[in-house]
């Protein structure tokens, strides 16, 4: 059996026939104009689309599937502070474990005193960060990025210890809503206007 | 050619034609940079805080109003009270397990309509109340004017 080039090999009856195309008589040139507008359309879309859910805050919270974060729609824009993250196993400052949430059943204490050693030096920090900076120095404010599961009895030892140390505004982090107002322009823009006085 | 546009076909014949391409790399190559970067710095999740504070602790934003009612609202295992000069304003009890936050958004926005000047308000939550139910009442609070919230246990 002779050796033949693969490819599509039609029957006797059809290799004639001009049903299939030309065959080899009508070659496509090699040089074909790709077509770049629509890929440019594309692209600005693209841009538009990314520079409209663009954030210059950024991520203020490290989101990790350990804490599922309730929603609310009355919620203000969050912004960079010290950060507690409960979740169901372990309490954590700026990402580093503290506590865990097995041990402190076993105090009777409300206060958490690795928590409240680690808020203490956070504050300590800022406030030599901030030396002489009258707007953005310490405020006592802490975010608390606590899972939607855990009991208020955690909860509340997390806010006793932020008491101790100093904190005594506390943020309760949570997701926005589908029926909340958009309260980002005013927020994203320096300089504009606060919100009227309630 | 009179007002017309010049191909460049006549004159002396070293005039560069027009109907030039634009050359579209370059700003494919900016487009794509642009996305990249925006694609990595994108927030993909909204996130939103509710300011509260810690009962008797000082609060930054609003300074205590003598003329307030005191009014505490607490949740508990069996429901919410709501109470105001330490005298029981309305009990709204668990409906089929869950709480009622309906019949809560009613009562305080009636709460609302009688004491329009009123924003602070003290949330007492019981030792086994899951953070998610906190979280919905004081979101309740705010969305009814009543913004200047404190959390405390109960007792």
């Amino acid at each position: 059996m002779p050796i033949v080039v693969p490819g599509k090999r039609f029957g006797p009856r059809l290799q004639k026939s001009k049903i299939f195309g030309k065959g080899a008589h009508g070659k496509k040139g090699v040089f074909a104009d790709l077509l770049i507008t629509p890929l440019v359309d594309m692209f600005v879309i693209i841009v538009l689309f990314l520079i409209a859910n663009f954030s210059a805050t950024g991520e203020v919270l490290f989101m990790t599937k350990d804490i599922q974060l309730p929603t609310a729609n009355n919620g203000d824009p969050i912004e960079m502070k010290p950060v507690v993250q409960v979740s169901k196993t372990a309490i954590l400052v700026q990402g580093e474990t503290v506590a865990q949430v097995a041990d402190l059943g076993k105090d009777e204490y409300w206060n958490i005193p690795a928590l409240e050693e680690k808020l203490r030096d956070e504050k300590k920090r800022l406030d030599v960060l901030h030396e002489g900076d009258k707007e953005g120095g310490f405020k006592g404010e802490v975010n608390i990025q606590a899972d939607k599961e855990v009991e208020f009895s955690i909860i509340k030892r997390v806010m006793y210890s932020a008491n101790q140390a100093g904190y005594f505004n506390l943020n309760f982090a949570t997701l926005t809503g589908a029926g909340a107002p958009d309260k980002t322009a005013s927020a994203a823009t320096p300089g504009a206007p606060a919100a009227p006085a309630k | 050619m009179a007002g017309g546009m010049d191909l460049g076909t006549g004159g002396k014949g070293k005039k560069k034609p027009l109907d030039t391409a634009i050359n579209l790399v370059p700003f494919i190559d900016l487009m794509a940079v642009t996305i990249s970067f925006l694609i990595m710095t994108a927030v993909w999740t909204q996130i939103s805080r509710l300011q509260v504070s810690q009962a008797g602790g000082p609060s930054q934003d609003t300074p205590p109003d003598d003329k307030a009612l005191n009014l505490t609202l607490v949740v508990s295992e069996r429901g919410y009270t709501i109470n105001a000069q330490n005298a029981v304003y309305a009990d709204i009890p668990k409906a089929n397990g869950a709480y009622d936050t309906k019949g809560l958004d009613d009562k305080l926005k009636a709460l609302h309509t009688n004491y329009p000047d009123q924003h602070q308000i003290t949330v007492q939550s019981e030792d086994k109340v899951k953070y998610i139910d906190l979280v919905k009442v004081i979101d309740e609070c705010v969305g009814n004017k009543l913004d200047a919230v404190s959390v405390s246990a109960v007792g």
